[in-house]
């Protein structure tokens, strides 16, 4: 009975098997486009103890990066796995091999991503096992012993919004497969910093750290905040404070002076102002004394907190900080750090010479040559990372966003040679945020932190006005978020929307301002106490401003349904533009109380239609919430399922396919063609990184990624999404529908010069005719091939099919073989250019076994390019005259050569060999000792001047044209005067065809 | 009928667990017998493939020889003119320059790495022990949407800039047909350093009894790869040895056309 049970699923499963789109993404794959200019947030730098060129860079949402070359350039080794990265640790024992990542990064700002336990490499960083440490959220530290590798010290900070048990210090000794918790205070209290006497194992010290955050409020410090001391490899530990400040601690740094056992420092946060700072113990921890308070030392703890001593000198002391400090009398004076990004982490010394430093910022990695004081930034980690991301209709179209602590930006989403540095705008100091486009004008709006101020740019004439919303009589004092929300309408160009606790509406692009609604928050006041947060050192960022509206969306449909969530976890909508008000979130079930609504997207497909999404981590709910509703809020269905395995704050729509959902979470992007009854991780190129904000572009059917340590990942042209169903999976092969492929006139690129070498380059798209197939299976065993066809059948080009399950895309540059080239001393040039085919109607033939998949598509010349039909005719044919005169005088110059070898007489062979060498180049070579051009050479690179213009062939290239005609003919008839008197008898030559087909 | 469920389930049990036990050394044997047999493999002394990569629209032929005595060459044609690519003779490493048509040697570095690998004939995996090499099962993943089983393989340690470095690859075996159907090798040298290398390969067929993937793409993990799709695929050709030597301050591109 139980193996019928058992039986009777599974035949339903075979009928009806539901499709597994994580299987079928195939060759649909995400490009990078950066910017890495201003790069992003570093949180812990490490450096390999024995090889100088190689160096590790953990960022706090990019993963981790490996350098080969001394930090010249990086490259990423984490990407399949949570990208904000707390400590790396290289085992001393076996440095070429073994890594260990903590994950989850520890300067604990309002905006930080969440780590997912501890992982091991045992091969340089080329793949990965994890060992635990789930709940840890974030690593601060991690130590291997250097006598022993299976002894490991892991120091977990641990959760940052909620209570936990997953803190302290941990130990194993047998490698990763046991850990016991070595020191632990409470649920409230983490390790923050671990640290090992480099000549005595056993000797450690761990600093404990009171600490929490809310939506609301953060607080540093607490009775429970201490540094301690074991000298029994954890067992047993002391609190180490003679010389301490009375009172509550809050974070507290340690390092050991690695020429030195017995001299340490701490910075200390107290509550006294007077006693905060660099503290020394010159005795291994029996006594401290109080050296520094300077801004540099004390400022914000929970930001900036890293102590490193010079690996050589005991004296030389660096501190994290918001322009990094250095001290060269053993911490009694700093100095600032060489100019740089702000916001330092991390610095590491070179390990042979510490003039060479390493410093990881809020904006990259920098180097240093000269003990910090000039320092040059790396230039190829696009670890930028985005709150907000939108996209114009431009052509090609811009990507537009703000940074933390790196300002508002925007650039294109392709550029000549790919995207560079160059490419991008700056639109905003401060932290960015949202920027937006004007939907008709060339205006930009962008906005820093609180919405402080907002500007309005207008790009052609660079002209700035700042247009935030100012109080108004009759209402209370404007509550802004961190990330304040704006929105433009689809329906009234010039309509500008700005969210507080209030709706503000302009009509007049922020000229005018007009608020529309109540207070939509729950107004709670126990969470309007921005001024006081910090613990015991202030700090009023206003990154923790709450009870305030963070998302709003004007219906598409209609320009009287306007839906605005609120980060206290209300969702409002209005269906009269803004006259009455309706609190919708009583009707969500399943969904924790005041949960903050991240993002209302405003559906395409209905007036009624809207999907909300709920981010609760910031009271340490990791779940993801997602609803969609068709009647104006009244009920809501939830779209997430366990597929999704962490929070989300985005969803994306598709604007034709109703049912295809795209998800932005912490770990990265998901994605249904289901409505959300399933969703599959997307994984082609795409690191689990935190994804902050998801743009469709209309035109291209570009899903756009804002990522917050990635920069901007995009997914060109989505739409094979659309049209995976049954019955395309039930065919052998699908052929998708596509769009008409125009060929593009655009000159690529001059270049971008010299100089540039070590920078990221952002990816293009293709700029080919894609044709876009679907196989239920892979193809592994047989042929299968693929022709570009006129419609008469004719061969124009053999492409390389993909063979992958799934999404197959083949790109095709429009172009023919080159053509065939007499054969010379010397290559041609001009005779390595293929002809573009003309518009029309074009097959795609693939055979796969003995079957045969046929797909008609349609090729458009560029319509910027306005050249008649007459002029296209001209260019086309005359490119082709040539194309086949190339050919011919490759023919007979195949000819003469076989010719020369048969004839036996002399005076002809001097004379075939004269009329070579005036038909192709016979001596030199292809560089500077090159000879001078023959026919083949004026040929062909006339062929190829005509062939790769925009243009129609001008007069002077036709009467080239013609001159090159005459001789060619003059050339002809010489030689068939010459075969005659040659008089070989029975040559063998392969035909015309033959040739041009070998 | 319900004996015969129960006998069908324990069957299909059997079978998963069997396929759940496979260790590298039985996927890889599988793969070389079910593409030819390990003896027929043995006695393969060379082979030659003739293909074609298409960039752009400019197709350009290519002849790759490789010996089982280590001997390699590829040779590309561009307008009728044969060009000697990464030519190795057992000794000297070298290919034509373009510009001046003229052989050049590699250097020194490049040269002890190729020559470590002289033994991997007819691939690195074949008889991978008696090599030095060393495999091991990571397990099973995905690769593009078809389950694999990946194999990690570690030849011998080469040297780059002055260091020696591990010489690591990953094979993916189609968990169907026990054929690599990917490879992924991390760069070593250069300035893709550190960047991981992919080729692919499909279409299978077979060539006097054995099984060779026709079609093969190579790229960079991430990016879109070119194809190179095969021609044709000869065995044991006969080729001089004079072929593979380095010339000796002669002009080459020896026409042959």
């Amino acid at each position: 009975m139980l193996v019928g049970a058992c039986m009777v699923p599974t035949n339903i499963e075979a009928q009806d098997e539901p499709i597994k789109l994580k299987n079928l993404f195939g060759d649909l794959t995400a490009r990078h486009i950066g910017p890495a200019l201003m790069s992003g947030r570093i949180n812990d730098m490490e450096a390999h103890p024995t090889n100088p060129r190689i160096i590790y860079a953990g960022t706090a949402g990019g993963g981790v990066w490996k350098s080969n070359d001394a930090g010249t350039t990086f490259n990423p080794i984490f990407e399949e796995y949570c990208q904000s990265i707390g400590a790396v640790e290289v085992d001393p024992n076996h440095p070429d091999n073994v890594i260990y990542v903590g994950t989850g990064e520890t300067w604990t700002r309002n905006s930080v991503s969440i780590g997912d336990g501890l992982y091991r490499s045992n091969d340089g960083g080329t793949t990965w096992n994890k060992l635990g440490f789930e709940k840890s959220e974030r690593i601060a530290n991690i130590i291997v012993n250097p006598n022993n590798s299976n002894e490991v010290y892991v120091a977990v900070l641990g959760a940052l919004w909620s209570d936990s048990e997953e803190r302290g210090v941990y130990k194993t000794t047998d490698g990763g497969a046991t850990w016991n918790r070595m020191l632990y205070v409470d649920q409230t209290t983490g390790c923050a910093d671990l640290a090992m006497d480099p000549n005595n194992p056993n000797i450690l010290y761990a600093s404990m750290w009171e600490f929490r955050r809310t939506g609301w409020s953060f607080n540093s410090g607490g009775d429970k905040s201490a540094l301690y001391k074991s000298t029994d490899g954890g067992a047993t530990w002391n609190k180490i404070h003679n010389g301490f400040p009375e009172g509550k601690l809050g974070r507290l740094a340690i390092a050991v002076a690695p020429t030195d056992s017995n001299i340490l420092y701490t910075v200390i946060e107290a509550e006294d102002d007077a006693r905060k700072g660099l503290y020394r113990s010159d005795d291994a921890g029996a006594s401290w004394k109080q050296l520094n308070n300077d801004f540099g030392i004390t400022v914000r703890p929970f930001y900036f907190s890293r102590i490193v001593v010079d690996p050589k000198n005991a004296d030389v002391v660096v501190k994290g900080g918001l322009t990094g400090s250095i001290s060269r009398d053993g911490g009694k004076t700093f100095k600032g750090l060489g100019n740089m990004h702000s916001d330092i982490h991390d610095v590491i010394f070179d390990i042979n010479d510490s003039d060479r430093l390493y410093v990881g910022t809020d904006g990259g990695v920098y180097r240093s040559w000269n003990g910090g004081t000039t320092m040059e930034i790396v230039e190829n980690l696009p670890l930028s990372q985005f709150y907000h991301i939108s996209v114009d209709d431009a052509e090609p179209y811009n990507v537009y966003g703000g940074l933390q602590d790196n300002g508002s930006w925007y650039g294109p989403s392709s550029s000549g040679g790919g995207i560079t540095a160059r490419d991008w705008n700056s639109i905003g100091p401060g932290d960015g945020f949202r920027v937006l486009k004007h939907p008709t004008k060339n205006i930009i709006y962008s906005e820093m932190q609180g919405a402080e101020s907002v500007w309005r740019f207008d790009a052609d004439n660079k002209l700035v006005k700042t247009i935030q919303p100012l109080p108004q009589k009759g209402h209370d004092e404007l509550r802004f978020n961190w990330n304040a929300p704006m929105a433009v309408s689809t329906h009234q160009p010039d309509r500008f929307y700005m969210g507080s606790q209030y709706v503000h509406k302009s009509e007049d692009m922020g000229d005018t301002w007009t608020i529309i609604s109540p207070d939509l928050t729950t107004n709670d006041k126990a969470k309007q106490n921005q001024e006081d947060s910090g613990g015991l050192s202030m700090d009023n960022s206003g990154a923790e401003n709450h009870t305030t509206i963070f998302t709003i969306a004007e219906s598409p449909i209609d320009q009287n349904v306007i839906w605005v969530g609120t980060d206290d976890g209300n969702v409002q909508v209005s269906t009269n533009g803004g006259k009455t008000w309706t609190n919708t979130t009583p009707n969500i079930s399943g969904l924790p109380a005041n949960t903050w609504c991240y993002h209302i997207e405003a559906s395409v497909h209905g007036k009624g239609t809207a999907y909300a999404v709920f981010d609760g981590h910031t009271t340490g709910d990791m779940k993801a919430y997602a609803y969609k509703t068709t009647d104006y809020g009244k009920t809501w269905t939830n779209i997430i399922t366990d597929d999704v395995e962490i929070f989300a704050r985005n969803i994306q729509e598709d604007y034709e396919n109703p049912n295809l959902l795209f998800l932005g979470t912490e770990f990265g992007l998901y994605i249904t063609i289901d409505g959300g009854k399933s969703w599959a991780k997307f994984k082609n190129n795409m690191p689990s990184t935190a994804v902050h904000f998801i743009d469709l572009q209309k035109r291209t059917n570009d899903l756009v990624m804002g990522t917050h340590g990635r920069g901007v990942i995009i997914i060109d042209d989505i739409s094979p999404l659309r049209q995976i169903n049954q019955e395309a999976m039930s065919k052998k092969l699908h052929f998708f529908d596509s769009e008409i492929a125009e060929m593009n006139d655009n000159s690529e690129s001059f270049g971008n010069g010299f100089g540039a070498e070590t920078q990221f380059v952002g990816q293009n798209p293709s700029s080919q005719a894609q044709i876009k197939y679907l196989l239920p299976k892979r193809h592994t065993f047989g042929k299968m091939t693929m022709e570009i066809q006129d419609m008469n059948g004719n061969k124009l080009a053999t492409l390389g099919p993909g063979k992958s399950k799934g999404i197959n895309i083949v790109n095709w540059s429009y172009k023919i073989r080159q053509p065939k080239v007499a054969k010379g001393k010397t290559f041609s040039f001009g005779g390595f250019t293929s002809p573009r085919v003309q518009a029309g109607t074009y097959k795609a033939v693939i055979k796969k076994g003995k079957q045969t998949f046929e797909h008609t598509f349609e090729v458009a010349y560029d319509k910027d390019n306005k050249l008649s039909e007459n002029d296209r005719a001209l260019k086309h044919n005359t490119t082709m005259k040539m194309y086949d005169m190339t050919q011919e005088l490759a023919y007979m110059v195949y000819e003469l050569d076989a010719l020369l070898e048969a004839t036996p007489k002399a005076k002809v062979k001097t004379a075939l060999n004269e009329l070579k060498e005036t038909l192709v180049i016979t001596t030199g070579d292809n560089y500077v000792a090159s000879a001078e051009s023959q026919l083949r050479e004026k040929m062909a690179d006339l062929y190829a001047k005509i062939a790769g213009s925009y243009d129609k062939p001008s007069n002077n290239e036709l009467q080239s044209l013609k001159i090159i005609e005459e001789r060619f003919n003059k050339a002809k008839s010489d030689f068939a005067k010459l075969k005659k008197k040659a008089k070989v008898k029975d040559l063998q030559l392969k035909t015309f065809e033959d040739f041009i087909n070998e | 009928m319900k004996t015969i469920k129960i006998i069908l389930a324990l069957f299909v049990a059997s079978l998963t667990l069997q396929t759940n036990a496979q260790t590298a050394d039985e996927i890889i044997e599988t793969y070389y017998e079910n593409t030819g047999g390990k003896d027929n493999w043995a006695k393969v002394t060379g082979m030659t493939m003739n293909a074609k990569v298409n960039q752009g629209g400019m197709e350009i032929p290519i002849e790759i020889t490789q010996m089982k005595d280590g001997k390699q060459m590829t040779v590309v044609n561009f307008q009728g003119k044969e060009i000697k690519q990464g030519v190795f003779d057992g000794e000297v490493l070298w290919s034509i320059n373009f510009l001046t048509q003229k052989a050049e040697k590699s250097d020194k570095e490049a040269t002890d790495n190729f020559k470590i690998q002289s033994t991997d004939f007819p691939g690195p995996l074949f008889n991978y022990k008696e090599k030095g090499y060393k495999v091991e099962l990571i397990g099973k993943e995905e690769f593009s949407g078809t389950e694999c089983f990946k194999i990690k393989l570690t030849q011998k340690p080469i040297v780059v800039d002055g260091k020696e470095e591990e010489n690591t690859s990953f094979y993916y075996f189609d968990t169907e047909n026990f054929v690599p159907i990917a490879v992924q090798t991390e760069i070593k040298s250069g300035p893709g350093k550190g960047m991981v290398s992919e080729v692919t390969m499909s279409d299978y067929q077979e060539v006097e009894g054995l099984y060779f993937p026709f079609s093969m793409t190579q790229g960079v993990k991430g990016q879109p790869g070119s194809p190179i799709s095969i021609d044709k695929i000869a065995l044991n050709p006969k080729i001089d040895a004079s072929e593979f030597k380095f010339p000796e301050e002669s002009e080459s591109g020896t026409d042959k056309n």
